[in-house]
């Protein structure tokens, strides 16, 4: 069963919002931490300062109120530890100025056994690090308004060897998990609940994926490479042997009854399973992807978010996918009608109407490449054992919106393999 | 109003809520940071220093800042924006030593520190008269590169203490046009200064810069261009005349053209964090002054990691709709965030804001 089980003895359903959904389940209860004194929170905010490289930082159970932001700056072989998740709490709910409540910047740095709540930007970035892990922590939100939420849970961006292990994310208003413009990246053991994105893998290399649980997101799993970022695309991704589960949450990255922002996150449709949206080489196989309400797998081009979509060194259209041996259950109700893709699924897929769909295709493609899509010019290989009991749909989208058309017919993508290669072996004993 | 004021407390103790600023507009509600009692020390060379005065940089009482000798005056063409506080800025060439201009770039001898004293005078239509210092940060020069260290002044205004856990603070002051105003004045933490003073991770100087110090500054004896002044005192070599290397404009002069005074906001306000050297080139943003490329100045491009910072909006700047741009969205807004720059504001810059909304709104869409 789930591996976060061994980590989390006590779940604990705080508050079920009335509207199923959304959600405000807690994983643990920090009301019922002691507080720590003003000279003790003020002790770890020194510690953060003075650590010197090779040291270790132990911060006690407790619930720590910081108004200001922990910062480890530019060092080497540091652990930052508390006494558990259900014990040591830091809040960053009275934080008054800073992106993030905990930001990291150096090499070989561990943070492990302890939780983040409440903080206004990020729960935790790591930038330009070399080594850096995440392991048995919780960050999370607890504001019962949700669009207070702030944006990311874990966040490593502009790093390179990044291990997140047995970690929890809950209740971001963008991704729980999310990797940005990395290289060499674990994520594995995870869970990721509550948040728009549960795990968002963007504009990097070389990345595994396994044995988490993405559950009760907006959507699952996100593979994303975005236009005009210092790292400008990213490939190499290897998804496996995750439950990806009723991704049906609400998206509450823009306030109820307000439509999508510029960030894109803002687009996915509740009941996403798994999004790759210009992505490049992913592997997708042995998933258990059930009862996501609007489709299982999108593969999706750039194009269709509508933004400018040209970028130097980067490319819009997702391409070189392999997509095998994956469960799917699409019982859970109806598609969304909330976002735009939730209406192209519901109006024009190849089912018939309102029908949640397993797998579906934009159709988008490299013109310069193929005169026609028949002879699959991105290479979308899909190898699902029990692919005609499955709905696939194939949407026709350059022809304008007044031709919208979809086919189910899968046969130009069947039959083919992409080899994806990762390599991780120099994240072993982080 | 006193139970007013009780309700308020006992909601604020109840949520262990920190004060923030919008809520103490009209009553003293600000924990203001305690400043530990002043302890004799020694200069034994050793920084840093637990109490400014230590240092010597200034002569007579310490809070009149009148610098001395070795400890030059020096002031950026345009001025970060930190909530309307004023600033006296110095920098301390140990005896001896001298800086050296390369390719437009300064390099310091170690020992050097450059001294910046952040005040309000109570009174803004007179600046020269009362005035509270809040802190004072020092940037040491050593041999591991610059460190940071802020001290914060005590209530006598006798010393500045180091504090390097940061502190906050309430200042009361009445503005230019007259008008009460508090601010809930945010003393950062050490690590937090390079936040902002961060260069590839190394921790770097914002104003100390050739492009900002290559224009003339009053020393009393009369207007002189401040490389050029540095030169004249034996404190720094390879300054080539002012028209040999960059020079940054005011944005505040009004008689420039909109386009430079924009860049020049966005390059000393933002282009710390938002170069491809800095913490924010995450965003690929890119505000520094010489910014050519549309998409790196934010024009049709959509944020990444914006979260709640992008408001209703899907682009950094909407060329002719400053109303619909995230840019002036996050500059108008004082909440955590969603406020840019992330440190240094709790209040809104109402003539930076319009600055750029007049050049946003000068694009065309």
């Amino acid at each position: 069963m789930p591996k976060y089980s061994l980590l989390s003895p006590i779940i604990l359903l705080v508050f079920v919002a009335s509207c199923s959904s959304s959600s405000n389940e807690q994983t643990f209860d920090s009301s019922k931490v002691a507080r720590a004194s003003a000279s003790e929170v003020e002790k770890v905010v020194e510690d953060f300062i003075l650590v010197e490289d090779g040291g270790i930082i132990d911060i006690p159970a407790g619930f720590y109120e910081l108004n200001t932001q922990l910062i480890i700056d530019n060092k080497t072989n540091i652990t930052i530890k508390g006494a558990g998740m259900d014990q040591t709490f830091l809040s960053f709910k009275g934080l008054q100025s800073g992106g993030e409540g905990v930001k990291i910047v150096g090499n070989n740095i561990v943070i492990q056994d302890l939780s983040i709540e409440d903080a206004p930007g990020d729960g935790v970035k790591a930038q330009h690090s070399d080594g850096i892990t995440f392991r048995r922590i919780n960050v999370t939100w607890t504001n019962g308004d949700k669009s207070k939420n702030g944006t990311y849970a874990i966040y490593p961006v502009q790093c390179k060897n990044v291990m997140i292990d047995e970690v929890i994310a809950s209740h971001s208003k963008d991704a729980g998990i999310y990797v940005g413009q990395s290289e060499n990246i674990v994520v594995k053991n995870s869970l990721a609940f509550g948040n728009v994105a549960g795990i968002e893998i963007e504009n990097s290399d070389n990345a595994e994926v396994f044995g988490n649980t993405a559950r009760n997101n907006s959507g699952g799993i996100l593979i994303f490479n975005l236009p005009g970022l210092p790292k400008s695309d990213g490939g190499s991704t290897r998804i496996y042997d995750n439950d990806v589960i009723e991704n049906n949450h609400e998206n509450f990255a823009t306030p109820i009854g307000e439509g999508p922002n510029g960030n894109t996150v803002t687009m996915i449709p509740p009941g996403s399973g798994i999004v790759l949206l210009a992505a490049k080489e992913v592997e997708i196989f042995n998933n258990r992807i059930l009862r996501n309400k609007t489709f299982g797998v999108a593969i999706a081009s750039y194009q269709i978010t509508g933004f400018p979509d040209e970028a130097p060194n980067w490319s819009p259209y997702t391409s070189d996918i392999y997509l095998h041996d994956n469960q799917y259950d699409r019982s859970e109700g109806f598609p969304d009608l909330t976002r735009e893709l939730g209406q192209l699924v519901s109006i024009y897929n190849a089912h018939g109407k309102a029908r949640t769909q397993d797998i579906i295709y934009d159709g988008i493609w490299d013109t310069t490449l193929s005169e026609t899509i028949d002879t699959n010019p991105m290479r979308i290989c899909i190898s699902e054992p029990s692919m005609s009991e499955l709905y696939f749909s194939r949407f026709v989208l350059m022809n304008g919106e007044d031709n919208i058309e979809a086919f189910k017919e899968s046969a130009p993508f069947q039959n083919c393999k992409v080899e994806v290669l990762t390599n991780t072996d120099q994240l072993t004993g982080m | 109003m006193i139970k007013k004021s009780n309700l308020f407390w006992t909601f604020n103790f109840l949520l262990g809520f920190a004060l923030i600023a919008f809520a103490c507009q009209t009553e003293p509600q600000i924990l203001s940071t305690p400043i530990p009692p002043l302890e004799s020390e020694v200069a034994d060379g050793n920084y840093p220093y637990t109490r400014l005065s230590t240092y010597g940089f200034f002569e007579g009482n310490v809070n009149k800042l009148q610098p001395a000798e070795h400890v030059v005056i020096y002031q950026p063409a345009s001025s970060l924006f930190t909530d309307y506080a004023l600033k006296s800025r110095f920098v301390f060439f140990p005896e001896g030593t001298k800086a050296k201009l390369v390719s437009d770039d300064l390099e310091f001898p170690e020992g050097t520190v450059i001294i910046k004293n952040f005040y309000y005078p109570l009174d803004f239509r007179e600046p020269e008269g009362e005035r509270r210092i809040i802190e004072t940060r020092l940037m040491v020069h050593s041999s591991n590169g610059w460190e940071a260290f802020p001290y914060i002044w005590n209530e006598s205004q006798s010393d500045a203490v180091l504090k390097i856990v940061g502190g906050q603070t309430e200042v009361s002051f009445v503005d230019y046009s007259g008008k009460d105003q508090v601010v809930n004045y945010l003393i950062p933490n050490k690590n937090q200064c390079k936040s902002c003073h961060n260069i590839a991770e190394q921790m770097a100087p914002i104003g100390v810069k050739v492009k900002h110090l290559n224009n003339e500054l009053e020393y009393g004896s009369g207007k002189i261009n401040q490389l050029d002044y540095w030169t004249s005192i034996g404190k720094l070599e390879g300054f080539e005349g002012e028209a040999a290397h960059p020079a940054m404009i005011n944005y505040a002069d009004e008689n420039l053209p909109l386009n430079d005074r924009a860049m020049a906001y966005l390059d000393i306000n933002c282009a710390h964090c938002h170069s491809a050297e800095g913490p924010a080139s995450t965003s690929g943003l890119f505000l520094t002054y010489d910014q050519t490329d549309p998409m790196k100045l934010g024009i049709n491009k959509t944020p990444v990691a914006a979260g709640i910072g992008a408001g209703k909006y899907k682009f950094d700047i909407a060329p002719g709709l400053a109303d619909e741009s995230i840019m002036t969205h996050r500059m108008s807004s004082t909440k955590v965030g969603v406020a840019m720059p992330e440190l240094g504001r709790t209040t809104v810059h109402v003539e930076g804001v319009a600055l750029i909304r007049d050049w946003i709104n000068s694009m065309n869409p």
